[in-house]
């Protein structure tokens, strides 16, 4: 085995499930077990084709089979798409920065994703059940497009089965199968359907950046402080590890210095929601 | 510190460049290029008035690298031990943007980790500079101070010799019979060349409106948003050569394909911040969308990204972007402009 860093293990896909229309999970072994920690991110390799970053969406307490949720939005994805189980990937990483778990213990933490944004974020809530007892309450806000864009959606909506959480689910346009909230997720933000304490409490969020952006500017409004709000910033990425100059954010890689950045760090650089 | 005479220069080239990969310098009209041989040869090789054409980046931040065959066991392809004869200021101080990011940020590259230990740099003053150079405004001179293995500085007395390495004083050694100390005299002739020159190019260089001492990092950083990226642009037809041809520009990208008997192979290439799609992520979203802002990135990630983390500018004044142009865009106009409008 090269020692590169560039150059990723073997692994194999195992399993893949249909979420939506457009996004799979795929069930990938690597090669040697691969330990990642909520919110870093590995590179995944479909081989002669090219390499991507994803978040995986499983518990960071499994490393021997990763869960990787993945629309289907560019040139790899659609060679992902077509796979079947049995097929060779390859997987390098983790990379990047995991959420700063030790600083939300003790507190609410708000979790808001976006469609496909839930995936790391689901990473992030089973590492949160892992030491639930160490944290005040959490609370999950999701919306997606439409009902059929839920991911996840039977867990979602009860809840992953457990009795201390508060989640509730919008889409932005509902059909016949849906007698829930319609509205975009900052619907569902509003101070009548989220009883938390902005002032003490951190949110986390991650979905498409026009979503990131008004659902930032409500959690402000909240009462969120800046270093209170986790984004996790979608850059092109090549190397992953801080060195081909792509995912540049100002100051920061995206890759080393994130992909998740408090909102603190990132508020004055322009044009961060493009 | 020592002294070499004059018509002792090639014996002694000859001599430190043996059993290695020579890379040295040949002068075609009035410009040099970088070429590879496998001796110095006397007469054809030169230590070079000003830098080649070629960035010295290309020996150690290779245009293509292979990286390998997926899953593979076999090592990586081994780089010879060589030689760079006659290399310039500027390629050397890029080399501290390079060491950086492929060395000292984890984890190392270890392809550029090989070939950096595996070449002993031999550099030379300038005596002369080409009219695009313009190294006293990003803190920079047309002599090295440091991060060389040994340094030429040529005078009228012969040439004064410096080892700027342990390798370096090691190959000096080798070649210690035809060295003598240092003389206050050619000592003094080397500090008067080195301020004869350093004049020249801080002249040309304010000549063209931009001081040797502005505040870049402040004018770039202010200049973001504003009408100068968009004139500028104008002429920019996003060949990419200006980044290509920079000294400091390390970008680059990784990509699949196809190799002998249909393996998955994987190379590393340079790319290019001004090419449309450097930031465009899958789904079509790209921030930065406008040439105008591509090109500001450009001079944001050197003037203001790496004097962030590094301390210095990620341009050492080789005016290389400026002969290489397709769109004939000044650098130095550029900064000027910048500095102007704070």
């Amino acid at each position: 085995m090269s020692c590169s860093p560039y150059m990723p293990m073997p692994a194999k896909l195992e399993h893949v499930v249909r979420e939506t229309a457009n996004i799979k999970t795929f069930f990938v072994r690597p090669q040697k077990p691969l330990a990642f920690k909520a919110g870093q991110f590995i590179e995944l390799t479909v081989p002669g084709i090219g390499e991507a970053p994803f978040t995986p969406s499983s518990s960071p307490a499994l490393s021997d089979r990763i869960e990787i949720t993945i629309m289907r939005a560019g040139r790899l994805t659609e060679k992902l798409h077509a796979l079947e189980p049995g097929a060779e990937l390859a997987i390098r990483g983790p990379s990047g920065q995991p959420y700063p778990l030790e600083k939300y213990r003790g507190r609410e933490v708000l979790i808001v994703g976006g469609g496909v944004g839930l995936a790391p974020l689901r990473a992030l809530l089973f590492a949160l059940f892992e030491e639930a007892d160490k944290y005040k309450k959490i609370f999950v806000r999701y919306g997606a497009k439409s009902p059929s864009d839920l991911v996840y959606r039977k867990a979602v909506e009860d809840g992953w089965g457990r009795k201390d959480m508060d989640v509730a689910i919008t889409v932005d346009k509902r059909d016949d199968s849906w007698s829930g909230n319609e509205g975009v997720v900052t619907t569902i933000l509003a101070p009548d359907k989220l009883k938390c304490n902005p002032q003490e409490g951190v949110a986390v969020v991650c979905g498409p950046p026009i979503m990131m952006k008004f659902a930032t500017l409500e959690l402000l409004h909240l009462g969120y402080a800046p270093e209170n709000i986790y984004l996790s910033m979608e850059k092109n990425m090549s190397c992953g590890i801080g060195k081909c100059g792509h995912c540049r954010l100002g100051p920061y890689y995206a890759c080393k210095d994130g992909p998740v950045f408090s909102f603190d760090r990132i508020k004055h650089l322009q044009k961060i929601w493009d | 510190m020592h002294k070499l005479e004059k018509t002792r220069l090639d014996d002694f080239l000859a001599r430190i460049t043996e059993g290695r990969e020579v890379y040295a310098l040949e002068q075609t009209g009035t410009q040099y290029h970088l070429v590879r041989s496998a001796a110095w040869q006397a007469g054809k090789h030169t230590l070079g008035a000003f830098r080649p054409v070629e960035p010295l980046k290309a020996l150690v931040f290779r245009p293509r690298e292979w990286l390998g065959t997926l899953g593979d066991t076999a090592p990586d392809a081994v780089i010879p031990e060589r030689i760079v004869i006659g290399a310039k200021n500027c390629d050397i101080a890029a080399l501290k943007i390079h060491d950086y990011v492929f060395l000292n940020t984890a984890p190392a590259d270890p392809l550029y980790k090989e070939a950096r230990e595996k070449t002993i740099i031999v550099s030379c003053d300038c005596t002369d500079a080409r009219p695009v150079c313009f190294c006293p405004a990003v803190k920079e001179q047309p002599y090295p101070k440091a991060g060389f293995d040994i340094n030429l500085a040529p005078t009228e007395l012969g040439y004064v010799v410096e080892a700027g390495s342990e390798r370096g004083e090691k190959l000096l050694k080798k070649v210690g019979d035809l060295l003598v100390a240092a003389d206050e005299g050619i000592l003094k002739a080397r500090d008067q060349s080195r301020q004869k020159i350093s004049r020249k190019v801080c002249g040309q260089t304010e000549r063209m409106g931009l001081s040797c001492g502005a505040d870049l990092r402040q004018a770039v950083e202010k200049s973001q948003g504003k009408k100068i990226w968009d004139d500028f642009a104008e002429d920019c037809v996003e060949c990419g050569a200006c980044n290509l041809i920079c000294c400091t520009c390390h970008c680059f990208l990784l990509a699949d394909g196809k190799g002998k008997n249909d393996a998955n192979v994987r190379i590393k290439q340079w790319d290019a911040c001004l090419y449309r799609n450097f930031a465009t992520v899958a789904g079509g979203a790209n921030p930065r969308r406008h040439r105008a802002e591509r090109l500001h990135n450009r001079f944001d990630k050197k003037f203001s990204f790496f004097p962030g983390v590094l301390g210095s500018y990620a341009c050492d004044g080789c005016g290389r972007c400026v002969e290489a142009c397709t769109g004939k865009i000044d650098i130095r106009e550029v900064l000027k402009r910048a500095v102007n409008e704070l």
